[in-house]
């Protein structure tokens, strides 16, 4: 089995267009166990009845922005290991460092095209 | 559509709507004076999702203008430029020329550079910003690695952190972030967030609560104050009905109340019954009151509150005997690490992505937690096709219909009151009713997209006739059907033209008499008794009514020795090709009047009305039926026609007496009600069904109540009934009617009128004393 097959995604994005956008560009690479939330506290919340190996989040969320997901993801030892793709609209250098320091696998800077977001996950994946 | 990037793209431009609605509501509040760093993140995330959409579809020009835009929010939320009024104007002209651009890119459109351009040149003049270069940002990805074993679906053991070269290996290593205080990072508190919130109560009445005249009803309609609530009566302690003792009770209740309130809010309910009741109050226990078992603590915290009300390898202690606090799920080592299934995720409808997680899986590092309820979620809301909404309107009036020809029939049939088949047309109705407000509720929504609309409209018209002018506005949230918002987008832009252009008077004049130089435009919407009024007012200089009646005479449009009230002045306005403007200017000399605003009104089944006081300002009120496909009418018979007179027109109906009846004149009467007088109207003469009669005396007549507090007492010859009654238009068959609002099928299938009481009533007093039908309608 391909790993596509068993890979669990989370998609987390404040608007609706984004999240169906990631999601739908998943689906044509063939990944089908895609769970997403439109906010990081409702992310947490799920991700506790559906673990999933990576977790796509936009940077700028109400609320909770992808960093502070990403924090919240590293703090818990449960979610600790999860993968995490930060999509950011600004690639400020500040948000990227922070990210390094947080554990940010990888991120991908708006607007990109399927085949960039293919490759943003594989490099952290492995080939899908 | 079957293609999903079309479907995307389609919801990205309603999303879009959205944004924009929120920047205007942000810009608003920062132009309020609100500098709060969340209302400026506010305006740029707008923006900036925008922006990110637009990429993601390619669309440039959007894209371009989104940036710029961007840039300049993205130095106000650095704390980099502090925008002043003129700044903000500026932000208001950016955020309509990017509702522009959306609307542009939906329609396949363009913007004309000449307006963008100006308003760019300016932003970037304003907060001194030069297009910078993207940094290259080096970064190496960190990879993780997914051990699938062998291939089976199960979540494997997720990586150590170990394997990520950047992250810290303890939280304490992590750089401290402002994280929201609310933050459920898997915390106890987070998670009893999400147990059910509530109590149950039992209730039993003993008789002394009857006997002091308490009502049970009244008790659950005051707990459905404090939240959803479902009730229960148990009914098995009623003896039969020959050893039935009336003033013994019987019943008992248990009431489930959803809340968030405390126990306290709820036993004060219960404070007047207190010792004449049976009653004890519980904690709701939620099913989520329970942990999956696992391998793994979900989180430590939850650990260490657990262990101070259990020990640790105790079973789940969330019991239902505890007082109400707060962990309901506790982790505790499971004898057997078979998880417990998964819960059916709640998933907002815009993802269908995943309803379910996999139903095989088998326990990993994670603690699954079986979680219910979402209090935390927002609302979850799917998009509909209006065609679907309007097919189930146009159903659910046939049905409105249906029962009440079925009603009509068990009347006929001669079946008494309380047999089965009236009891269950009763319910019948009853449903139908309540079908009828929920498809009425679906297509309802709130004012405020309009209202914001109407801004851009003041802040445009202000500019061109150069006045300094602000816009008030109240109510946003009134819902009012969608056809109607839509249709009152074109009467409304006229009537706020109007106001700042005719209304509010020069910055100098306003100066002159010691009012603020600003001019104030106020628009308001609210429900009152079954209909939405919305205002428009100003503070200008009110209307000059000397200059309107020299005009309507100068027009020919009255007499040159009419007098008229004050009011009768203000309502020349609305006559067709009037207009006062000494010079009209290129504002609201578009080519129409307010007889277009007044005629359109009417056509939404509303009415328009004016109030001016001299040197304070003008208002004029729109008044608009609920909805457009039903209303509640009195089913009345005047000279054999059985006609529909609007409920909510009417205020009380009686009949006439000999001392009611004052003649006034020798063709018309007055009728004396409670001290005052109140013109009489025979509804048959009025529509032309037949000649006045010789006397009213013993007559039936409805008191019609108006917009402008008028009153006028409607001669009928019976009143049939009361009920709902599904509008069908005559305007498009007939044009329009004047006094007749529409038609409507009653339930023996015959067609009736449904009168346009204020129509006709102001038709009928434009008259002076001689009275002969006009309208020969003939049913």
């Amino acid at each position: 089995m391909a790993l596509r097959d068993q890979l669990r995604v989370m998609v987390v994005d404040d608007m609706s267009t984004s999240r169906g956008l990631i999601t739908n560009a998943l689906d044509s690479y063939g990944i089908r166990n895609v769970a997403s939330a439109a906010d990081g506290p409702s992310a947490l919340q799920k991700l506790a009845a559906y673990p999933v190996h990576l977790v796509i989040s936009d940077y700028n969320m109400p609320g909770m922005d992808g960093l502070q997901l990403l924090h919240a993801l590293r703090s818990n030892g449960a979610t600790r290991g999860i993968g995490f793709l930060l999509i950011t609209g600004r690639a400020d250098r500040e948000i990227i460092d922070m990210g390094k320091r947080l554990g940010m696998n990888n991120f991908l800077k708006k607007p990109f095209d399927p085949a960039g977001l293919r490759g943003a996950i594989e490099a952290i994946v492995g080939k899908l | 559509m079957s293609d999903p990037m079309a479907e995307i793209r389609a919801s990205f431009f309603i999303e879009c709507e959205e944004l924009l609605e929120s920047l205007q509501d942000g810009l608003q509040l920062m132009d309020d004076g609100d500098t709060d760093p969340e209302t400026i993140n506010i305006v740029f995330r707008a923006v900036h999702s925008i922006k990110g959409g637009a990429g993601a579809f390619g669309l440039d020009d959007l894209v371009r203008f989104a940036h710029r835009f961007e840039t300049a929010m993205d130095e106000v939320r650095a704390g980099r430029f502090h925008p002043d009024g003129e700044a903000i104007r500026l932000f208001f002209a950016c955020a309509d020329i990017l509702g522009d651009l959306v609307r542009a890119a939906r329609d396949d459109d363009q913007v004309d550079d000449a307006v963008t351009g100006p308003v760019l040149e300016k932003l970037d003049k304003l907060v001194g910003l030069e297009e910078e270069e993207e940094e290259v940002l080096d970064f190496t990805p960190a990879t993780l690695s997914l051990d699938f074993g062998d291939g089976l679906l199960d979540l494997p053991d997720l990586p150590d952190l170990s394997a990520l070269p950047a992250a810290a290996s303890s939280v304490e290593g992590l750089p401290s972030l402002d994280l929201p205080a609310d933050m459920p990072a898997l915390t106890a508190e987070a998670l009893a967030e999400t147990t059910t919130k509530g109590f149950t109560v039992h209730f039993k009445p003993e008789n002394a609560l009857y006997a002091s005249g308490n009502e049970p009803l009244y008790l659950f309609r005051a707990l459905r104050d404090i939240g959803d609530i479902s009730v229960t009566c148990h009914c098995g302690d009623l003896p039969n009905l020959n050893q039935l003792d009336p003033d013994t009770g019987h019943l008992s209740w248990d009431v489930t109340v959803h809340t968030e309130e405390s126990e306290q809010s709820v036993r004060e309910v219960f404070e007047f019954v207190d010792g004449l009741c049976v009653l004890e109050i519980k904690p709701l226990t939620g099913t989520a009151a329970m942990i999956a078992p696992a391998s793994a603590p979900v989180v430590e915290k939850v650990v260490e509150k657990a262990v101070e009300t259990a020990a640790p390898e105790a079973a789940p202690i969330a019991s239902p005997q505890k007082p109400p606090v707060s962990i309901k799920m506790v982790t505790a080592p499971a004898p057997t690490p078979k998880p417990a299934p998964v819960a059916k995720l709640p998933v907002d409808s815009d993802d269908d992505t995943l309803d379910e997680a996999p139903k095989d899986e088998k326990s990993g590092s994670f603690a699954p937690i079986k979680a219910t309820g979402t209090p935390t979620q927002p609302r979850a809301t799917v998009r509909v096709d209006l065609e679907r909404i309007d097919r189930l309107v146009n159903l659910v009036g046939e049905l409105v219909i249906n029962q009440a020809m079925l009603s009509q029939s068990v009347t006929e049939a001669g079946l008494p009151p309380n047999s089965p088949v009236s009891t269950g047309l009763e319910e019948f109705l009853q449903l139908t009713r309540d079908i009828q407000e929920s498809v009425m509720m679906i297509r309802a929504q709130p004012i405020k997209s309009l209202f914001q609309r109407m801004g851009r409209i003041v802040r445009e018209s202000s500019a061109s006739v150069g006045k300094d002018v602000r816009l008030y506005t109240d109510g946003e949230n009134t819902e009012v059907d969608k056809t109607v918002i839509e249709r009152l987008a074109d009467p409304l832009t006229h009537m706020i033209r109007n106001a700042v252009d005719h209304g509010l008077e020069s910055t100098e004049k306003r100066l002159e008499r010691g009012k603020s130089r600003e001019g104030h435009v106020t628009l308001t919407a609210q429900h009152r008794s079954g209909r939405i009024v919305i205002e428009v007012s100003d503070d200008g200089a009110g209307i000059n009514r000397e200059r309107v009646k020299q005009k309507a005479i100068e027009k020919e449009l009255i007499p040159a020795d009419a007098q008229l009230s004050d009011s009768e002045i203000d309502n020349l306005l609305f006559l067709p090709g009037f207009s006062t403007a000494a010079e009209i200017s290129n504002l609201s000399g578009r080519g129409v009047g307010m007889d277009v605003v007044k005629s359109s009104i009417q056509a939404l089944g509303g009415r328009i009305s004016i109030t001016s006081h001299e040197g304070e300002g003008t208002t004029f009120s729109i008044s608009l039926p609920l909805t457009l496909a039903v209303l509640d009418g009195m089913v009345v018979r005047v000279a054999d026609e059985t006609l529909v007179v609007p409920l909510n027109a009417i205020l009380e109906t009686l009949t006439l007496t000999e001392t009611d009846l004052k003649a006034l004149g020798p063709e018309t009467h007055v009728v004396q009600i409670r001290g005052g007088f109140v013109p009489l109207l025979d509804l048959g003469a009025e529509l032309g069904y037949r000649k006045p009669q010789d006397s009213y005396v013993g007559g039936i007549v409805l008191l019609i109540g108006q917009e402008d507090g008028n009153r006028a007492a409607l001669a009928v010859d019976a009143i049939e009934d009361q009920r709902q009654v599904v509008i069908k238009g005559l305007e498009g068959s007939y044009g329009r009617i004047p006094g007749i609002a529409a038609a409507t099928i009653l339930g023996d299938g015959q067609i009736a009128l449904i009168l346009d009481p204020t129509d006709l009533v102001g038709q009928a007093s434009g008259r002076t004393r001689v009275r002969q039908p006009q309208h020969a309608l003939v049913g």
